[in-house]
Parts: structure tokens; sequence; C-alpha cells
């Protein structure tokens, strides 16, 4: 059974999260939420720095417990650690037009990506890794660089508040640039429907690991683009080209559902055989796998 | 041509456009998506997709077409038959054959008006052709031949009938069809054409003109031929506005019988008389007159059954000088010498004794008393009633209410009840309708009736019978009931002074010579008729004929066939008169042609036609549609 299943599902609904008021927010709560969820957190020993006591509360890792302070005091403390970074962390957005999709659940895809990159930043902040973000469609659009500053997160969270869909996608373009300015090792994070030419997008992540950086691809495409619901005749306007196809759904739907699993098999299987997570995400299904699936990719490479 | 019984019904193909409608508005708005994967789409088989679009759009083509097919049935489709298209107008010429038209040159000159009518007539409209005196023949129906139409004016011929408009504008009507279209009439406009009050109806739209033959030429007429005892009177009148001296010849059964000279004025009239008692049958008077109309220079009339009419008053005690003084010397009012009836007395008690064969030859029986009416003498009035005699019954004093229902038979409603010391009271009479031929007499001055004072009368009333008069109180006065084949007229008071002083009045003489006159009409016994009321298998013209008596098997009888006298006379009325008496009708327009077009659509059957192929365009949208789904 999927750990999101509706009877437990532990896991906010993308609906919901849609309707929380500033990004901030939205992230707050899905970071926070998620955090708190895991009964034993797996990724301890980040830092090295002591920071500070604090009095424990239910929940506190047993072994954080600081046992002299006990014998002296008769009260349970627990150590803080200053978090020590080495690890750059970029995420990296599609806003082409094709990310404007939204069907009937709430939130397109652009903001599920915009959503999903400000828990990661927000939880990368947390963390006290250095998080940067370089929005693109058949260009770079915005670039913030890697910061671990305290403000730094509100940076992020105002430029991501800030962007808006653009036309044309080309996603390697943006992938070669931002490849050959990178210097230190980190992640990158690909947020995008991936509607592109397979080859060239995996060419471009290909580049990051040649550089030695690893990559986790978000892979969002909308609930209508995975199931394909339509039922009456119905002309199909481009996002990004404006052409138009006539079509009854009936007669392509098989096929189109044979090219859509066919291009998310081959990512799949391509970029997995490259070492490089991927991850698709339904817009309709929690983010929080999506960062399940980042610390997953952290905790293994650091 | 296709039409339609119910065109109102083709606005329901409107309906047809619902799908259509619906076809577009579904179409727009809800069918355009923004989608990011369209590249995906773009290798989809695009065939399939036209091929659909096309599935439906026969579809939409199917289910629109039972729509129309549907809105057609209801509408009731006929082919109309070729020349019966109401969108062709029509010109009908009504010729008047009328004697009047017979002098030398009018009928031509007729002819040559109709014949130019046709030659006006539009190039698209049908012509026809209709001849008309007493009534209205169809010489040629709405057709295009045109020469036919000519052809059908050259055989028209004026006869002796009296020109009546009504009849000619009624025929040309009903040959319009419910098309638009123009009648032409071609007459010399004479007055007597239309009766008293009389009106014809034409359908809403129709153009009425006349093609005026012009005023009739001097003329000599014989207008009346009667037979006395000792000698025969022709009236002769001169139409014309000269003085003339008309010859008049008298011949009986075929022999000259006399000649006589009449100096006549202007548009006057003067008798001939040809003394002696005449011997023989018919009598035929002529009169010379080569300029003017032939037909009516010719009178015929019978001398056999010259005895004047006689009236049976049944009295109380059979004293006609003491019980019905007033009665007998009116009835035997006339032209010194000559009586206008013959009056016969008898009481009850002796009728009692007659016979069928004696009460029958009276022109009517005045009933003044039922006084010692027996069951013999009821039966016999009771007989001759039903037989298609007259019966005057003067409620008075002496008559019994319940005898004269049993004379009038176990079907009469007719009950008169006498108030016995009713205290006087004075009331008028007044006549429920003046047109009823015993008061049209009075027409000209029906007031003088009203002089006349009632001081007492029996309450008489008869569900079937018709109350010709009323008194001012509102109490019926006078009824007529029938009885039978015969007639039988109520008065609610007495015919003598007792409770009224009618006998006084100028008004009582005349009064009863025409209810005598009305109730002897009621018996085939005429012998006087005008071509147009002349009985059936008696030929149009005028003479003598000779014409089988129903009631008495094998026996004939002869009658004098005349022509009518007031087509003789010359009075004329203009084209403006002619047409305000004719009256556009919208009811009338097209029913005619609403009954041809029924008829067609009953033959026909296109609605059920429509009905199954509507049925099948629905069988194969439902194919059609289940493999589109």
């Amino acid at each position: 059974m999927s750990p999101w299943a509706a009877h437990d599902r532990p896991f906010l609904d993308p609906a919901v999260v849609a309707r929380l008021g500033t990004l901030e927010l939205k992230a707050r709560t899905i970071v926070e939420g998620f955090l708190s969820g895991l009964h034993r957190s797996p990724f301890k020993g980040f830092s090295v720095e002591f920071a500070e006591y604090r009095q424990y509360i239910p929940g506190d890792d047993l072994s954080t417990i600081d046992w002299k302070v006990y014998a002296r005091s008769d009260r349970y403390y627990i150590k803080k650690f200053e978090e020590e970074t080495n690890l750059d962390c970029h995420l990296l957005l599609d806003v082409s037009g094709s990310m404007g999709y939204g069907g009937h659940h709430g939130m397109t895809k652009f903001e599920y990506g915009a959503v999903l990159a400000a828990s990661l930043g927000y939880l990368m902040n947390r963390q006290r890794d250095a998080v940067g973000l370089t929005a693109f469609d058949e260009n770079i659009v915005s670039m913030l660089p890697a910061s671990a500053r305290p403000g730094h997160l509100m940076a992020l969270l105002v430029t991501l508040d800030r962007l808006r869909t653009g036309r044309m996608t080309n996603v390697s373009k943006p992938l070669h640039q931002l490849a050959n300015t990178l210097t230190k090792r980190g992640i990158v994070v690909l947020i995008s429907d991936l509607l592109d030419d397979p080859d060239e997008v995996i060419r471009g992540l290909k580049h990051f690991q040649f550089r030695g950086i690893d990559v986790i691809v978000f892979h969002i495409l909308d609930h209508d683009e995975i199931e394909f619901p339509f039922e009456r005749a119905t002309r199909f306007q481009d996002l990004e080209t404006d052409e138009e196809i006539m079509a009854v759904p009936g007669a392509v739907r098989a096929h189109y559902l044979h090219e859509i699993g066919a291009l998310i098999e081959r990512y799949r299987r391509e970029l997995g055989a490259h070492g490089i997570d991927y991850q698709l995400l339904d817009t309709n299904r929690p983010l929080e796998l999506a960062l399940l699936s980042y610390l997953s990719t952290r905790s293994r490479a650091y | 041509m296709l039409s339609f019984l119910s065109p109102l019904f083709l606005a329901g193909a409107a309906a047809a456009a619902i799908p259509v409608i619906l076809h577009l508005l579904k179409k727009e708005p809800e069918a355009r998506v923004q989608f990011a994967a369209v590249k995906l789409l773009k290798k989809a088989p695009v065939e399939h997709t036209q091929r659909r679009r096309l599935r439906e759009l026969i579809l939409l083509a199917l289910r629109v077409a039972a729509l129309v097919l549907l809105a057609l049935a209801f509408a009731r489709p006929f082919f109309a038959s070729g020349a019966a298209s109401t969108s062709t107008g029509v010109t009908v010429v009504a010729l008047d054959t009328s004697y009047s038209m017979s002098a030398p040159g009018r009928f031509e000159r007729a002819r040559q008006l109709a014949k130019d009518a046709i030659a006006r007539a539009p190039a698209n409209d049908l012509v026809a052709v209709v001849t008309f005196a007493d009534d209205a023949q169809i010489a040629m129906k709405p057709g295009t031949d045109r020469v036919l139409a000519a052809s059908a004016i050259d055989e028209a011929a004026a006869g002796f009938g009296a020109t009546r408009y009504r009849a000619a504008l009624s025929a040309a009507g009903q040959n319009l069809a419910g098309r638009r279209g123009t009648i032409v009439v071609v007459t010399d406009l004479q007055e007597n054409g239309w009766d008293a009050g009389d009106r014809a109806t034409v359908p809403e739209g129709t153009r009425i003109e006349v093609a005026d033959v012009g005023a009739a030429p001097s003329n000599l007429a014989v207008t009346a031929v009667r037979p006395l005892a000792d000698r025969i009177v022709a009236s002769v009148h001169n139409g014309g506005d000269r003085p003339r001296e008309a010859r008049v010849h008298l011949a009986i059964d075929g022999r000259a019988a006399g000649d006589a000279v009449v100096p006549l004025g202007p548009n006057q009239s003067a008798d001939a008389t040809f003394a002696g008692a005449p011997r023989g049958a018919a009598a035929v008077v002529r009169v010379e007159d080569p300029g003017g109309i032939a037909a009516d220079n010719v009178r015929y009339a019978l001398i056999g059954g010259l005895t004047r009419p006689s009236v049976l008053v049944v009295t109380g005690s059979g004293d006609m000088t003491r019980e019905a003084f007033y009665v007998q010397h009116a009835l035997a009012a006339g032209t010194p010498g000559n009586a206008a009836f013959q009056v016969s007395g008898v009481s009850g008690a002796q009728l009692s004794s007659w016979t069928d064969d004696r009460v029958a030859p009276h022109a009517a029986v005045f009933v003044l008393s039922t006084r010692g009416l027996e069951r013999r003498g009821r039966e016999l009035l009771s007989t001759y009633a039903r037989t298609g005699g007259g019966l005057l019954i003067a409620a008075g004093a002496d008559v019994d209410g319940d005898i004269v229902a049993d004379v009038l038979g176990t079907g009469s409603t007719l009950r008169i009840v006498t108030v016995e010391n009713a205290k006087p009271a004075a009331r008028a009479l007044a006549p429920a309708d003046v047109r009823h031929p015993i008061f049209q007499a009075f027409s000209g001055n029906a007031t003088t009736l009203g002089l006349v004072r009632f001081d007492r009368a029996s309450r008489i009333a008869g569900s079937g019978c018709q109350t010709l008069a009323r008194f001012t109180t509102g109490d019926a006065a006078f009824l007529e009931c029938p009885a039978g084949d015969g007639r039988a007229l109520v008065l609610a008071a007495d015919l003598d002074n007792k409770w009224s002083d009618f006998p006084l009045h100028a008004t009582f003489v005349p009064f009863l010579h025409e209810i005598v006159g009305y109730l002897a009409s009621a018996r085939a016994h005429a012998s006087d008729y005008v071509i147009a009321d002349a009985p059936a298998g008696v030929k149009k013209e005028p003479g003598i004929a000779t014409i089988a008596v129903a009631t008495q098997g094998a026996a004939t009888r002869q009658i004098a066939v005349n022509v009518d006298a007031r087509e003789s006379d010359p009075s004329r009325i203009s084209i403006e008169e002619f047409k305000s008496a004719v009256t556009q009708m919208k009811e009338a327009a097209g029913a005619e042609a609403r009954v041809e077009a029924r008829q067609q659509e009953d033959r026909q059957h296109l609605w059920q036609y429509a009905v199954a192929l509507m049925v099948m365009l629905l069988a194969a949208e439902g194919v059609l549609a289940a493999r589109t789904a």
C-alpha cells in the first residue's frame, strides 16, 4: 500500500497547499509537517559545532540527550549542533509555457513546481545547506546564486514569487549553461515537465554528472497529461506554439497514453542508468514525496 | 406544385435549427483546451478524426432532416394540380344573357366586350366564362386557352331569363377558387338585376369591373294578360322615352282573335282590351316591336278555369250576413262586376255533411267559429290542410282552442286560450317581419296596420309556429303554423268589429286578400309561371306547357310560362351603384380552394410518406449514433 493512501494520509494534499497564502507559508507548512511526521530521523549528525542546549520534548531522539546534564540537574536536555554545510544545492525550475497547464486539481505544473522549489529551499536552508535557484524556459530567466545565509531563503521565496511562465521550452540549453558555471560539487534539482527532446535533456543532465554534481529530476506532469481523461471531441491548443489539433479523445487516447508512457519510461530508464534520480510527480500527489526523495538522495551522497 | 394544407406548421421546421445550434454551442466553448503535450498528439491517427467528423455531420443532417420531415408532415403537403395553382390570377367574364340583351345588335356588342375583357386579361392569368340570367352557367372553367374562351362567348346567346347579378357574382366568385382575380360583368346594368336589399358576396381582394352594353333601345312589352269572363285585358308598357302607338294582336288557340291599337306615352303602361267572352284554351297577346326586345313582345295566358278563386267561410250558423259581414264584403271586393274572390259560407254543423271533394276546390278556408263543428267536419278541414290547403283561424270568442288543435292534427303545438270577461285594453298590431308575403303589400306604409285598435285578443302560442305579428303588448297576434302540406294562419282576434275596429280600416281588405293569396299559393294549382319559377321539366322558354299533376295519377294540366315582366323595365343603375351592392367577404375567400386543397391532400397522403421517411431516417440515425459513440 502506498504511504499516502487516503485512510492514513500523512501528507498534505496539493489542493490544500494551493489554498495556503504565501509561498513561505506553503513551504514551511510542508517542510515542518514533513519533518515532524518523521518519528525517527535518519538524517542525524549533519553538524559538528555545538550550538545550544534545549529542554527535551517528547519525540526527540534519546541519543541526543546529554546524560551529564541530567546527572547534574535531574532534567533532560538535548544538545543542539550548528550545522556546517559544504553542500551547494541548485534548484532548476522550468518556467516554460507548457508548465502553465493545470487541469481541474487546483495547481498548475508551474505552481506545483514553485511550491516544490520553495519547500526544498526551506528544507535546505533549515539544514544549513546553500541553496540557489535558476529559472529557465528556453533561456535562463532568473538566477539566484547558492547561499546558506539566513536571509537568503526570503530572497529565494521572493524570486519564486515573481516568476511567471514564459514561452518555449529548451531544457538542455540552460542545463549546459548552468553546468558550465558550477564549480563546486553539490546537488542539482531539476523541476520540469521535460516536454522537450529527451536526447537533449538527458545530454544536458549528463553534463552535470560529468562535472561531479548529483542530479535529482522531478518530472512534473498534470494528472490530465498522465490519464488523458478528455471525453468530447476537443481542439487542443499548444500552450507554447499555439498550434491546434482537433482530436476525438476516444480515438487518440490509446496512442497518447502510449506516447507519454514511453517518454516517462525512457527518462526513468536512461536517467537511472546514468545514476540520476528520477521522480515522476503527478500534481495530484503530495509534495512531501519529493522532499523524501531529495533527502534520500542527499543522504546517499553525503 | 407543392402546397400545404396547414402551412403554419412549417414554422416547426425551425426546430431543425436546434440540433445545429446545440452542435455549434457545444462545439466552440467546450472543446477548446490549452494543452501542454500537443506534440504527443500530433502522431495520433488523424484520419479517424476526420471520419468521425464526417459521421457527426451525417448524424446532424439526419436529425435535422427528421425534424424538417416531421414539420412537413404536420403541414399536410400535397401537389396542387396544375391549373389550380393559387398563385395564378383568374379573370372571369360574366356575360349577361337575359332577354333584355336580345334587342338587335346588343348581344353582339356584349360578345365583343366580353372578348375584349379576355384579351385584356394579364398574360399569366387563367380565364373563365360564366353566362347568367336567372341563374348562372359556367361556359368555360378557368383555363389558359383564350381561343376556347372566345369560342364559349360566341356560343352564348341571349335567352328568356331575367337578370340576376347575385347568381352571376356567386358563380364567378366560386370560379376564383381562392385565387386573386377579376370579375368582368358584361351587362346592360338593369336596376331590376338586384332584388330589393339584395347583395352579392365575392372573395376578398376580387376586382369587379363592369362592361356596360348600354341602355336598352326603345321597347314595347306585353307585361300582363288577364283573361276575364267577358274580355281579355293585356297590359302593354312603353319602355322608350318617346310616345308610341302599340299595335296589339290577340290569338286564341292559334287563331287571330282581335287587334288593338294603344297609344302610349314615354315610360307608360296601358291596357288593351279585347271584348267578348273568350272561348278556347290559351290566349297569346303579341305587340309589334321590331326594334325592341323580342322576348317580351309575346305573353301567354290560359283561358280555362277562369272561375274566381273561392273562399269557404265557416261560421256558427252559416249566416254570412250576420256572422261574417265584413269578411264576405272584403273578399268580394274587386273591380266592378269582377269580385276578387267567390265567397261561400257554411256552418260547422253543415260542414259535417260535406265531402273532401267539396272542400278541396276552395283556395282558402276561413274558420270564424268552431261552434257545431263535429268530428266529421274537423276531419274534413284537417284533410284539406294536410293536402296543401290553407286555413285562416280567427281566434275570436266563437273559436275553441281544443277544436282548432284537433283540426291541425296531433303534431300541432298551437294553443288558443280565450280569456272570458277580460278587461278591454287597447293594443295595436306590429308585423314581426315586413318581408313576409302577407305584409309585403304594406311594406311601403306598414304603420297603417298599426292604426288598427284591438280591444280584446286571445292568447295564442305554439312552439312550431312562426310569429308573423305581435300586439304592442308583446303578445303574439298572428301566427303561421304548419299543417301537413298546407298552412294555417291564426289571428288572435275575430274578423268582426266586436274585438277590434279592423274591418273599419282600409287595410282590412288588402290584408284579407293577401292572406288568401298566401294561403292559396301553398296549393300547386297556379297556372301562370315566369320562366325562373317554372316547374321542373318545363322548357325554359315562354309558351303553353303541359305538366303532370302529381296527386292525380296520369292527369295533366296546362300552364302558361312567360318571361319575367320586370326584365322589360329599362331602368338602369350606375357602375358605382352596382359595385356598392357587392360585398367582399373574407370568409368566402378561398373556401372553395380550401375544400379542393383538402380533397387533394386526402387523395395524396403525402404526410404519411414524410412520416415513414422520418422513421427511416431516425432508425439510420440510431444505428450511426451507436457506432459513433
